[in-house]
């Protein structure tokens, strides 16, 4: 079955520079922490890295997004009416569209350079260079007929990228995460911030790798799982409030989101399957 | 009708919550940014377009100053702080802070010197210009105070794309200014001998500073924004380095990790930090008995909380409360009058004047 790819290649094709853009900016601080004899280690590496890509890379998956839209359709036009094209084109076309983003956020929105690895002018032909390896990459996933698969993929990455934020929130940083759902971690005893740490880490970490699982194997259960976990949540806060008398916790609706697209993947996988 | 009952009930919490009565003084103020009591009447202040105006609270008129600085007025620049000479009563000089463009047509901060004589300045003289310079008009620091032996200390914003240059000494960035009333280096600066460090540097590793005050008893506090968080207070040393941008207890407003790292051993600890922000915007230390709840307190007003921290320390540890949140106003600054009262100016295009009535 045909699909149309073309949203999907850019949604693809954004999400892959970010994971491109983000360690310029991360590693371009480390250095700078380094040559001021600051501690760091490998683990504070993976660190910030990691918290870059999900917390620094969300707006910037939306700001390049739009970005290769427009980009990719005026390649795309050039290509279809002149003699140019082909994955240079693209390429050429994707690292023109990070460079004039990335001035458009300054001269535009913010005065001042907000992504501290573009301050830089090696810097900032890195982040030229992720642009075309983004080009380039969407040159070569619309060179090939795509399935539901690509889609179905794509949301599960997705899926698992936004899950990264708190499974990274609570590995590294617990007392914040801990925080965020109302606990003040040194209030409680040793043994409940064992208890609160591990269940909490455990059941997000969980869901992350369902989550890649499903992905990479394109079985429905790995989706179903993560789904059933996020509704149980949503299902138990309800319980909590309404029969145990816990104050009112509108996180439900957060539950429910994140239970019902894995459980969408994975009725699509079945469907799909059936009809094929 | 009906609908005015309802607003009504809306706004009643409020009402009843609200423990201090306001007057507001005047409104319609352009980006009012700073003030001083000249006595319990009149008030000096600046507007960040390059206005210097006085108030007359007895009938509230407002008179321009002429001939003030050709300042840069964008974005957080403008003409920011004023303060008085100590002898203002036989010497008429006043301060002022402000962003201007430099030879190299770069936005920095300046301190500028002049007398105050029938309504114009006069004599003015520019006492300091920051080795800070920076395409956009941010982050600049601004406030100025005097400390007790005479001599003047002026904060200088980390310029917010020049963060890094706030742990080196070769620059301004980031850094607590000392220098004397007409612009000379007071030889007991720390780094006054110190190979390849500006004379000028107090202390180092601030960001976003904000309120700079000293006490009656000399001690010298700040509060400086945060990034994302870890909006910070400070008690300011000679010498020592407050840690930006190596140590912070914020991220990024893009989202990313600025440092994964607190504390290190060399960097001062805030005594205090705000996170989320509140963005403070000024603080006093109240010492006078026309509030006696606030006596022996910072006041520190704040332009996201919208309101103003009542901040006590107590064995080392903060202790906050949050008052005149019901003005529901992006305060900017906070200054006590000669007898005592609370004034606030809000922030922003349309600020006010506000004097808080103490408790009967």
């Amino acid at each position: 079955m045909k699909i149309s790819k073309y949203p999907f290649a850019v949604l693809s094709a954004a999400l892959f520079t970010v994971m491109l853009v983000t360690p310029i900016t991360s590693i371009s601080n480390l250095i700078w922490l380094s040559s001021v004899d600051m501690p760091v280690t490998f683990i504070t590496s993976l660190e910030v890295i990691l918290f870059d890509f999900q917390r620094l890379g969300f707006p910037l998956f939306a700001v390049f997004t739009i970005a290769f839209g427009i980009a990719f359709t005026v390649a795309g036009l050039l290509s279809r009416f002149t003699i140019y094209g082909g994955n240079n084109l693209f390429a050429l076309a994707g690292a023109a569209a990070i460079g004039v983003a990335l001035i458009l956020m300054v001269e535009l929105l913010f005065q001042t350079q907000l992504l501290g690895g573009n301050r830089s002018f090696i810097g900032k032909i890195f982040h030229w260079i992720a642009g075309f390896f983004g080009g380039y990459f969407f040159y070569n996933l619309i060179s090939t007929e795509r399935t539901y698969t690509f889609v179905v993929r794509f949301f599960g990455i997705f899926y698992a990228y936004v899950l990264l934020g708190l499974v990274l929130s609570w590995v590294f940083t617990p007392s914040a995460a801990a925080a965020n759902f109302g606990f003040i971690l040194t209030d409680l005893s040793d043994s409940a911030q064992n208890a609160l740490l591990r269940d909490f880490t455990s059941f997000f970490v969980a869901t992350f790798i369902f989550s890649i699982l499903g992905v990479i194997t394109l079985n429905p259960a790995w989706f179903f799982s993560a789904g059933i976990i996020y509704y149980g949540a949503a299902l138990f806060n309800l319980i909590a409030i309404y029969a145990h008398g816990t104050s009112y916790n509108q996180i439900y609706v957060g539950e429910i989101i994140l239970g019902t697209l894995p459980t969408l993947l994975a009725l699509t996988i079945i469907y799909k399957k059936k009809s094929i | 009708m009906y609908l005015r009952v309802l607003l009504s009930l809306l706004f009643l919490p409020n009402f009843l919550l609200a423990s201090y009565k306001y007057e507001t003084i005047v409104d319609d103020l352009d980006d009012a940014w700073s003030m001083v009591f000249i006595d319990e009447n009149t008030i000096l202040f600046t507007e960040l377009p390059g206005n210097l105006k006085i108030i007359n609270l007895l009938d509230k008129s407002i008179t321009n100053i002429a001939n003030t600085p050709k300042v840069h007025y964008a974005s957080q620049g403008g003409l920011s702080e004023v303060i008085l000479d100590p002898e203002f009563k036989s010497n008429n000089k006043i301060y002022l802070s402000y962003s201007a463009k430099n030879k190299n047509n770069k936005s920095t901060l300046f301190l500028s010197s002049a007398e105050l004589k029938d309504s114009t300045l006069e004599n003015q003289k520019v006492i300091f210009e920051a080795v800070a310079p920076r395409r956009t008009s941010v982050h600049l620091g601004a406030k100025i105070a005097f400390m007790h032996d005479g001599t003047l200390l002026l904060n200088s914003g980390d310029g917010f794309d020049h963060r890094e240059k706030a742990q080196y000494l070769d620059n301004h960035f980031g850094k607590i200014i000392r220098i004397n009333t007409d612009g000379t280096v007071p030889q007991d600066n720390p780094f006054v001998n110190t190979a390849g460090s500006l004379p000028e540097i107090y202390s180092y590793g601030h960001r976003n500073m904000q309120g700079l005050i000293v006490t009656s008893s000399g001690d010298i506090y700040e509060n400086e924004h945060g990034p994302k968080g870890g909006d910070e207070m400070n008690l300011i040393k000679p010498s020592l380095n407050y840690g930006w941008p190596a140590i912070t207890y914020g991220i990024d407003y893009s989202g990313a990790v600025i440092s994964p790292f607190t504390e290190k051993e060399g960097m001062e600890q805030p005594l205090l930090h705000w996170t989320p922000s509140i963005a403070p915007s000024d603080m006093v230390y109240y010492e006078d008995t026309l509030y006696p709840e606030f006596t022996g307190s910072f006041l520190v007003t704040a332009l996201v909380s919208k309101d103003v921290k009542k901040v006590t320390f107590v064995n080392g540890a903060d202790n906050q409360e949050s008052l005149f949140s019901d003005l529901n106003e992006r305060l900017r600054n906070i200054e006590v009058s000669p007898a005592g009262f609370i004034y606030l100016l809000t922030d922003g295009p349309g600020g006010k004047l506000i004097k808080v009535l103490p408790k009967e």
